[in-house]
């Protein structure tokens, strides 16, 4: 798996390639636009971390040259700006996913993960983590042969869970996805949810599959 | 005593002044003519006939000239009043939109003018305060990135040791709590200079209190507080959706944290005649009344001594007072200490 990484604050694009090579990615850096898009022609990437904020050309920019040149590889965009009008526009020119800055280290790596496997989903209706079991269709969760009662949000966050299973999952991934939110509101809903719904899918079962990585998010996974 | 009443009594004063003399005069040339004509003491009949020409003529020309003066001065100070009228509306927001001129050159125009140039002065000050908000908010972004990414990496190292890896863990939750207050500060900085722009749409705001009350019963479950949806009937706006949930789930995260053990929290949303009113309550310890006209005031704490004590990035009523004013709404908050604390928050109905 081969990560492009066009970002030209040199620190950041550091730690950035660092994080993403100790999860066994191959990461090549490019610190402005121009470069980005030569590496992108000359070689094929799995994702490309696309960074708005580039001298010269900018990353918008990178991104729109990119998708008229019919190059259709993932791509993450990050911005230190945040607006709201920037991700929707990052969004229609076929951005795949949008970060703004400062992020979570596990939060970008979790977003990677995501883009790579984004054309392997698990597309059956029924969803298996061990022995839980999540069927789409009837909206009913099970474990161990018995009923598990969810209400609505309980039940999308098991399912955004167990799509994205052995994946860590960030906690402004899961607000997004789960509770549409695209700010951070600062309160702790999300622990609070997980926290009821491990009760629910844990707490009278082994192996425990929902797993907390501190400070960083969550993780559904049969083995620790 | 105003200006109005002071020239005219000045006026009066002088019209007064000049009568006696016109008076004192006509009696030295009567008496002269009197003199000359019949070579006797004419003294008192000079004096009646003066008098009686003052009762007659003087006095009504008197009433007449106060009058005229006091016409006169509400005519010459009328532009006075109106600046007045125009200056008491300026506030930190409209500094551009300048008084408008007479261009006829006299004093009170050229005064104008003079506080024309002071208004643009002031807006321009108010202008660069708030692009250095914005600006230091979004230079503060990438020295943030790079802490919170340098800390994540460190605590990778499998070989920390308990006690390094609890201050490196300390350490990034409070690297994220000051890009929470960055992220706030960008929003309020933006939404000053005329940067966001809200998507307006019609919403169902009863739907948006409902999803908000079942997250808030999930948030207020650790401290056994209780949470009752007093009534939610069917409420159209127009609003941005998005802004909208924040606001909600800002208060309702405000009814908890500042809660009690095993207190209470009442939503209530109805309709009050073309408005819409959402009020949210809860029986945490209230805001001392010296508190309350600050409250919505960016990073104000009432109380210092305990300004720690609830983590919060301190700029979430002043979004939520933003977002309720993009909406031409009002948000006000009420509070008996050791009771009720009660928000209530109106928008405009969608028509």
């Amino acid at each position: 798996m081969r990560v492009l990484v066009v970002e030209d604050e040199r620190k950041t694009a550091s730690f950035v390639r660092k994080a993403l090579q100790s999860e066994g990615f191959a990461v090549d850096v490019c610190p402005n636009g121009n470069d980005a898009l030569a590496a992108a022609k000359s070689t094929p990437f799995d994702v490309i971390v696309l960074d708005i904020m580039l001298p010269g050309r900018d990353g918008l920019s990178v991104l729109r040259q990119l998708r008229e040149r019919r190059d259709a590889t993932p791509i993450l965009l990050l911005s230190a700006r945040g607006e709201v009008n920037e991700r929707v526009e990052g969004l229609n020119l076929g951005a795949d996913d949008y970060l703004p800055k400062p992020f979570e280290l596990a939060e970008l790596v979790a977003r990677v993960r995501a883009l790579v496997r984004r054309g392997g989903e698990n597309k059956s209706p029924v969803l298996r983590v061990a022995d839980l079991t999540l069927d789409t269709l009837t909206r009913r969760a099970q474990r161990g042969g018995s009923e598990i009662e969810l209400t609505a949000r309980e039940y999308r966050l098991l399912e955004f869970l167990m799509r994205s299973a052995d994946r860590l999952c960030g906690r402004m991934m899961i607000l997004e996805k789960v509770w549409d939110y695209d700010f951070d509101p600062g309160t702790n809903l999300v622990d609070v949810y997980v926290r009821r719904l491990r009760e629910k899918i844990d707490a009278n079962f082994e192996p425990k599959l929902l797993h907390t990585v501190r400070g960083s998010g969550y993780i559904l996974k049969e083995r620790p | 005593m105003i200006i109005r009443t002071r020239l005219t009594l000045w006026y009066a004063g002088v019209l007064i002044l000049s009568l006696v003399i016109i008076g004192l005069g006509t009696y030295r040339e009567i008496d002269e003519q009197l003199r000359h004509a019949h070579r006797r003491e004419p003294t008192e009949h000079a004096i009646s006939e003066t008098s009686e020409m003052v009762f007659q003529v003087g006095i009504p020309a008197i009433l007449l000239g106060l009058l005229g003066g006091w016409w006169l001065t509400r005519k010459a100070l009328a532009p006075v009043s109106k600046l007045t009228d125009a200056i008491t509306k300026i506030h930190e927001r409209n500094l551009r939109e300048s008084l408008s001129r007479t261009r006829n050159g006299d004093e009170l125009d050229r005064l104008t003018e003079v506080f024309n140039d002071m208004l643009m002065r002031l807006d321009d000050s108010f202008n660069r305060i708030r692009e250095f908000t914005l600006h230091a908010s979004h230079e503060l972004k990438t020295p943030l990135t790079v802490l919170c990414g340098e800390t994540e990496t460190a605590l990778r190292d499998e070989s920390l040791s308990p006690t390094e890896r609890e201050r490196l863990v300390s350490q990034l939750d409070e690297l994220l709590r000051l890009a929470r207050i960055v992220d706030g500060l960008t929003l309020l900085a933006k939404a000053d200079t005329g940067q966001v722009a809200l998507k307006l749409e019609p919403v169902r705001l009863d739907e948006l209190v409902r999803e908000n009350f079942a997250d808030t019963q999930i948030l207020a479950e650790p401290q056994q507080i209780q949470v009752e949806l007093a009534g939610c009937g069917e409420i159209p706006v127009r609003g941005d959706r998005h802004r909208l949930r924040q606001l909600l789930l800002n208060l309702a995260d405000n009814a908890v944290k500042y809660n009690q053990p095993q207190g209470r929290v009442t939503m209530n949303l109805r309709r009050v005649d073309d408005v819409a009113e959402f009020t949210i309550t809860n029986t945490g310890p209230g805001i001392p009344p010296e508190s309350l006209p600050r409250i919505f005031d960016r990073f104000y704490r009432g109380d210092p001594a305990h300004s720690n004590e609830v983590d919060g990035c301190g700029l979430g009523l002043s979004i939520a007072k933003w977002i309720v004013s993009a909406h031409r709404g009002t948000i006000r908050i009420e509070s008996v200490p050791d009771q009720l604390t009660t928000v209530t928050v109106r928008l405009p109905l969608d028509a």
